[in-house]
């Protein structure tokens, strides 16, 4: 692989986007690539370093062999042995060269010279050097080595030098087989990984396929978790506590909207079939009048379902209270129970406030007061006439606690946290004791107001006494 | 009480219009913002009722060029719920602003104080057909006799009589009286209208205190008994 392959490769697998299985083969790719080159480069310096150790170990021999001889040649007649079998040795062996210089002409061999005028030395402590000869591929690799004077010969020195084809030949080979092996290697590694990532990836896209096949209308479809990869159960635990949430928001909302027609249902074929009624024959003005004013009052009944709809719509879009001011909350809760003065004076109520008069609390007051008298309103309906009912403050922490208690028939367990559902009643028959204005969306305001105020709404049942209240956030 | 109304939705514009007129305002109609922007600032009104999402220039732009030229109280009609548009609006130099679906009682009601503003002091006493009520020793009267009220009953009747004549809805009375400003869903109202009609009006031959079916309550003395009262 070459160097502007690698720079594809950092480019293109860098963006997050791109495939798994093909990051995987970029990724695979590139390790192969790194591993094979580390390898083939210190095997290739292993195995220069070993040639080299070869080639000067063979010329060190062969300087040993001839020095002897060199040595004793003290005179002309024994020089023209030593050429001789100088001459021999390089007619028997094409690859060996000998070169013999000295300060006498008579005790030469050779004129080294002429070849390498620069002279080449090389004695010391046995290195190679290499000599390049015209006409030739490869160099020579020669080794130099000084004998002393002896009788009338001077010093001497005596070069040998080595065709280095062998030597070159084995490197060029071992670095094509390399690469080629390499090449093959990081192809294999490709295939392979993409195969591997092909089928490591097999239960993902099983999973996706599964998740296409989710919709509305099967909304209890979830993904087989056992039979997931352990990797993948964490996600597929994860999607189905989503689709979990899902399904419940949307069971909500369809009951939602499923009462919200009914609701909206029964104003409207009131008003529709009053007025078909009306226009059927002619009538008084004051027939006429008395079915506007009718209509007038179904229609102000849908008009209070939609503005209530809209306010707990806002909050689920989880507007929060914006005009909040510091108020004593004590001081909230004795204006809205100043409100239902006369209704409580008409069927003989009372209502107590206690607990923590002095706390204070950040509120929109008209919102508060809604939510409270919703709650009284509440507590009115589902007492019996005389009845005491009670308002407690209590502070903590981080909020300020309102409960409103009323004694009346305990309601049961399963129905409290539902109170605050939309157009939830506790009884199927609608009808409330003391005549009901309200058309089930009370309680699911309050819930709303609290938490547009940082807080909750909770109700409990016991030993006849039903309280039901709100936290709103003290700052 | 000269009105424009700018709003495109005819409907609305058309019983807007017949209900002000009705009420004895002279009312002129736009049905676009180019129309609206061109009245408000030739003529002179006493109020303008401004709907938000008008063709061709929207309510803000109007109320922002109006603005530049003079200070004519301005009643936004917004049909978005939201925050924002009542910050918007009000920033904006609008006077009020009412959200649709609003009741055409309400709008009156909001047309006659923002023109009421700055009009010469609330005399101390009231006088509806022989009741007579001081608002500052907070006692009333009918026929010469003392009638013996609550703190929040003499509340009530004291606000239903600086609005004798005009149908005060519920939601209105639990706002003047108890400043509740949202619709309550409870009888409050209803309850409180009885306790002081049985005190003003039962012992009497001419009833004062009129229900309006559908819409609210009126105080204001009539010449025939009126057969939708209670």
């Amino acid at each position: 692989m070459t160097e502007a392959g690698e720079d594809a490769v950092r480019l293109r697998w860098l963006p997050l986007r791109q495939s798994i299985t093909a990051r995987l083969v970029w990724m695979s790719a590139a390790s192969a690539l790194l591993i094979f080159a580390l390898t083939g480069m210190v095997l290739y310096t292993v195995l220069k370093g070993e040639l080299l150790r070869h080639e000067r170990d063979g010329l060190v021999t062969t300087l040993n062999d001839i020095s002897y001889q060199i040595a004793r040649a003290g005179n002309t007649e024994r020089w023209g042995r030593v050429q001789a079998k100088l001459a021999t040795l390089s007619q028997a062996d094409q690859h060996v060269s000998f070169w013999i210089s000295s300060s006498d002409a008579r005790f030469t061999y050779g004129d080294l010279s002429r070849l390498a005028p620069q002279a080449i030395r090389a004695d010391e402590g046995n290195s190679v050097g290499r000599l390049h000869l015209p006409g030739r591929r490869y160099p020579l690799h020669i080794m130099t080595r000084t004998l002393p004077a002896f009788e009338e010969r001077p010093a001497v020195d005596v070069t040998v030098g080595v065709d280095g084809e062998p030597y070159f030949e084995m490197r060029r080979t071992f670095l094509l087989a390399t690469s080629v092996f390499s090449l093959l290697g990081i192809v294999l590694a490709v295939i392979s990984s993409y195969w591997i990532a092909r089928a490591g990836l097999a239960p993902l896209r099983q999973m996706s396929d599964r998740a296409q096949s989710f919709s509305p209308r099967r909304l209890s479809a979830r993904m087989p978790v056992e039979a997931m990869p352990q990797e993948l159960s964490v996600l597929a635990l994860a999607f189905n506590g989503a689709l979990d949430r899902i399904e419940d928001a949307y069971t909500q909302l369809e009951a939602f909207n499923a009462d919200v027609a009914h609701e909206l249902r029964t104003p409207l074929a009131n008003l529709i079939g009053e007025t078909q009624v009306a226009l059927a024959r002619e009538r008084s003005a004051g027939e006429f009048k008395d079915v506007l004013q009718s209509n007038l009052e179904e229609l102000d009944r849908i008009r209070s379902i939609v503005n209530d709809m809209l306010f707990l719509a806002r909050s689920d879009q989880g507007e929060a209270a914006t005009a909040r001011v510091p108020a004593r909350v004590a001081d909230e809760v004795q204006k809205t129970v100043d409100f239902f003065e006369f209704v409580l004076d008409d069927s003989g109520m009372r209502i107590e406030v206690a607990g923590d008069t002095e706390a204070t609390a950040m509120m929109e007051t008209a919102l508060f007061k809604r939510a409270l008298t919703n709650l009284i309103q509440n507590a009115i309906q589902h007492s019996p006439e005389g009845a005491l009912l009670r308002i407690d403050i209590a502070c903590q922490e981080e909020t300020v606690r309102v409960a409103v208690s009323n004694p009346g028939k305990t309601i049961d367990e399963h129905h409290l946290p539902r109170l605050f559902d939309r157009f939830y009643r506790v009884d199927s028959a609608r009808q409330d004791i003391n005549g009901s204005h309200g058309h089930g969306l009370g309680l699911a305001i309050v819930k709303a107001v609290a938490r547009m105020h940082g807080g909750r709404a909770f109700a409990s049942s016991k030993e006849g006494v039903n309280s039901i209240g709100f936290t709103i956030a003290r700052q | 009480m000269k009105i424009l109304i700018v709003e495109d939705e005819q409907k609305m514009s058309e019983y807007l219009c017949k209900g002000l007129t009705e009420q004895g305002c002279a009312v002129d109609l736009a049905a676009n913002g180019v129309d609206g922007q061109h009245l408000a600032i030739e003529h002179d009104y006493d109020v303008i009722v401004l709907d938000v999402m008008l063709p061709g220039i929207d309510g803000f732009s109007v109320l922002r060029a109006l603005r530049k030229v003079k200070e004519t109280p301005v009643i936004m009609l917004t049909a978005r719920d939201s925050v924002e548009d009542r910050i918007k609006g009000l920033h904006d130099g609008a006077d009020d602003y009412l959200i649709k679906p609003f009741s055409f009682l309400e709008l009156l009601a909001r047309l006659q104080a923002l023109t009421r503003r700055g009009r010469a002091q609330e005399p101390a006493q009231l006088r509806i057909g022989d009741l007579q009520i001081d608002l500052l020793s907070r006692k009333a009267f009918r026929g010469g006799l003392r009638i013996d009220l609550t703190a929040k009953e003499f509340a009530l009747l004291a606000v239903m009589a600086r609005r004798q004549g005009e149908i005060l809805s519920k939601t209105a009375i639990a706002e003047l009286v108890w400043d509740m400003n949202f619709d309550s869903n409870t009888n409050v109202v209803e309850v409180a209208i009885k306790r002081l009609r049985a005190k003003i009006d039962a012992p009497f031959e001419q009833k004062l205190l009129h229900t309006v079916r559908g819409m609210g309550y009126v105080l204001e003395p009539r010449a025939t008994a009126d057969s939708s009262d209670d």
